[in-house]
């Protein structure tokens, strides 16, 4: 009996050293956890520590002494008008780690200076992170105007927002209200004189204005600064950003607050739209009331499923009627629907349901697996089937937590050569390519961006090479993707005269980019 | 070696003479932090505090410009120290407590090496399997799947090899310094 504990003492440990090791290889050793009460295991991590102290350094991009010498400057500077000690809490913010606020336009325009310090000239870059670092709250009124190629522009709407730690609300044109206050969302909607209350996750109003998805994109994309500019009575610097094979757009970052407050997308379809920040009140007070509930006189409470929360993992099973899958790790909250359950990890979000129907994957997910089945991999999110269960989490804590809830999880490897295993290959003309990354960056033709689409096309096109008419000769069913690692594809096709179908992303390996073929087996 | 005037400009907040200092020491320091804390963002951030530290230090105070180097060292690790308290992670405080923080600053290159060579040793007493583990798992930072996949064993194996090794590269260490004591 005490046998067997022992062994399962030492398998607990073999798995938590095994953690440990792999949270210092991704430093993300902060977040693990060791019991204070495992000293054999205090004495394996010390003697990891060691054993590392033979590896290279991982060194700070070429930039870091300039930017090192820069915030330290201004750190003394600091020093020299405030007491040293009330300014250390700040200065520890990292000058690589940025405080990511909440949401909304505001972040839109953070983040992509945020991931984008490097194009910047030096001290550009410091004073924006410093102000991003210190944006714990805001007030601002956005302004989204549009222009067409004649040079005709209109206002198209504009919003009023209220962002402090994870609570905001957003007023629309109309009056209506949105209001998420950690504890529960809701809409005031004057016309119609109803309160309706929303599910609290997962959010998606957060992501309706922050556009962070194009933030992330844009993080690899070359940069210039050009020309200072008064924006909303404010002096601004104007910042090109050339994505690779696509338009050009502009930030501008106020001279003074070195926050971003204004964002111009390409002239696309002949219309380019620009988001302004006409007012912006940084890091202010923002009024209590404004995140209260409360249903006015005259205004009904409307419930559209909104879930209930609820304190512990047995009450969410008893209003679900199903056992979810769980993670070591406990969630931070727990939202009961009638068909789902949702765990609340802060930054990440769970939520499962009983599995039915068919699992369809999104057409241009990339593919791992998980539990022994397919794994969708949607920018941020996972999703795949497990005893029964249709699990997704989405959130920058995914893959731990996926990991956690099953071991056999693997994703894609982007390096990975799937395309030179074709036994006919397609030539490809890069102009070509590029002006089809132009058209569906300009909003057409988005079929290219399913692989699935583009390798029907392509067979269909190889079997009427006349043209297709009408319904393509094999249909979409007889399509099915087997790979995709986010660079490289393959498609399978169930009857025909071609068998395989290999593409790539010429352009953009991201979810923006096109996919090309590149080869294919004949049958 | 900078000039003691650039220090002196510096302390005063000059941004030339801060730059220059940056540039003249930021890689010995911060692999020297980075050693001890093993993450790119938390030697960046204590090699920036150490800079901040040093020179409010220096402000108030009396110095050699040809030790400057030594004495920030020691500063970092006074905040390492700190943070690793504030974290929590007593067990790697132990050794910090047990050094002189000024003597190791001083006297770290000759140490670096002597422990480079002491623990190179120590591995050398190992098992090849049990090296080849280490190897990949730590010094090259393979994941158990890799390694896995690498040694042709299965993760669970990975895992308690792994944790042997490791076990008995502990006890050869710990053998070593009792000897050397």
């Amino acid at each position: 009996m005490l046998k067997g504990r022992e062994n399962d003492d030492e398998k607990n440990i073999e798995e938590l050293l095994s953690d440990y090791i792999d949270a210092l290889n991704n430093e993300r050793e902060h977040e693990i956890e060791v019991a204070e009460n495992s000293p054999e295991l205090e004495r394996l991590i010390e003697t990891v520590y060691q054993v590392r102290t033979l590896r290279e350094p991982g060194l700070p991009d070429e930039d870091y002494p300039k930017r090192l010498a820069w915030v330290v400057a201004d750190e003394l500077q600091k020093g020299k008008d405030k007491d040293f000690g009330k300014q250390a809490k700040a200065r520890s913010k990292s000058i690589i780690k940025t405080i990511l606020p909440v949401t909304a336009a505001a972040c839109l325009l953070v983040f992509l200076l945020v991931y984008t310090l490097g194009a910047f000239k030096q001290d550009l870059v410091y004073a924006m992170e410093k102000a991003v670092a210190k944006l714990n709250s805001y007030h601002g009124l956005l302004e989204i105007r549009t222009r067409n190629a004649a040079g005709e522009e209109w206002l198209s709407h504009r919003v009023e927002l209220w962002y402090a730690g994870d609570k905001y609300a957003i007023k629309q044109d109309d009056g209506s209200l949105t209001v998420n206050n950690g504890q529960k969302k809701w809409q005031i909607n004057h016309e119609d004189r109803t309160v309706i209350l929303l599910p609290l996750l997962p959010d998606p109003t957060k992501s309706t204005f922050d556009l962070r998805d194009e933030a992330r994109q844009a993080k690899q994309y070359p940069y210039t600064v050009t020309e200072t500019e008064m924006i909303a009575g404010r002096e601004t610097v104007k910042l090109v950003i050339s994505p690779p094979g696509g338009e050009e757009y502009y930030l501008w970052v106020d001279r003074e607050t070195n926050l971003p407050i204004q964002l111009q997308t390409a002239m696309q379809k002949a219309l380019q739209t620009t988001y302004t920040f006409i007012s912006f009140e940084p890091n202010i007070e923002i009024p209590y009331e404004i995140f209260a509930y409360q249903v006015s006189e005259g205004y009904t409470e409307v419930e559209e499923g909104s879930g209930q929360l609820v304190a512990t993992i047995e009450e969410a099973v008893a209003i679900s009627g199903f056992t979810p899958l769980l993670p070591k790790q406990t969630p931070y909250r727990i939202l009961a629907f009638q068909d789902r359950i949702v765990l609340d990890y802060g930054e990440t979000t769970i939520v499962e349901s009983i599995a039915a129907g068919e699992f369809k994957l999104e057409p241009n997910a990339y593919l791992g697996s998980a539990a022994g089945g397919p794994l969708e991999i949607w920018y941020e999110r996972l999703r795949w089937r497990q005893n029964g269960l249709e699990i997704q989490i989405e959130g920058e804590k995914r893959l731990e937590l996926a990991g956690e809830i099953t071991e056999d999880l693997s994703i894609p490897d982007a390096n990975q050569d799937l395309a030179s295993h074709a036994i006919i290959n397609v030539p490809v003309d890069m102009e070509i390519v590029e002006a089809n990354q132009k058209q569906v960056d300009s909003g057409s033709s988005p079929w290219q961006l399913d692989p699935l689409q583009v390798a029907l096309t392509f067979v269909n096109l190889e079997v009427t090479p006349e043209g297709i008419q009408g319904e393509p000769q094999i249909d979409m069913p007889a399509f099915e993707l087997v790979s995709n690692n986010s660079v490289e594809a393959i498609v399978y096709v169930k009857e025909g005269p071609i068998e395989r179908v290999y593409l790539k992303r010429l352009i953009r390996q991201d979810e923006s980019g096109i996919w090309t073929v590149v080869g294919y087996d004949p049958r | 070696m900078l000039n003691i005037n650039v220090y002196k400009r510096a302390i005063k907040g000059d941004r030339d003479a801060i730059e220059k200092i940056c540039l003249d020491t930021w890689e010995p320091l911060y692999r020297f932090i980075y050693y001890k804390v093993q993450n790119r963002e938390e030697a960046e951030d204590i090699t920036q505090e150490t800079y901040i530290r040093s020179l409010e230090y220096l402000k108030k105070r009396t110095f050699s410009p040809d030790n400057f180097l030594a004495f920030m060292k020691t500063v970092s690790l006074n905040l390492i120290r700190d943070r690793w308290r504030q974290k929590k992670r007593s067990w790697l405080l132990v050794n910090f407590q047990e050094l002189n923080p000024k003597y190791t600053a001083q006297a770290d290159k000759e140490n670096e090496i002597t422990q480079r060579l002491f623990l190179e040793n120590a591995l050398s007493k190992l098992s090849r399997d049990q090296r080849s583990i280490i190897d990949l798992r730590i010094i090259k930072g393979y994941s158990v799947a890799e390694t896995a996949k690498l040694l042709r064993k299965t993760e669970g194996a990975v895992r308690t090899a792994q944790y042997r090794a490791l076990k008995s590269l502990t006890k050869i260490l710990d053998e070593g310094s009792k000897n050397n004591a």
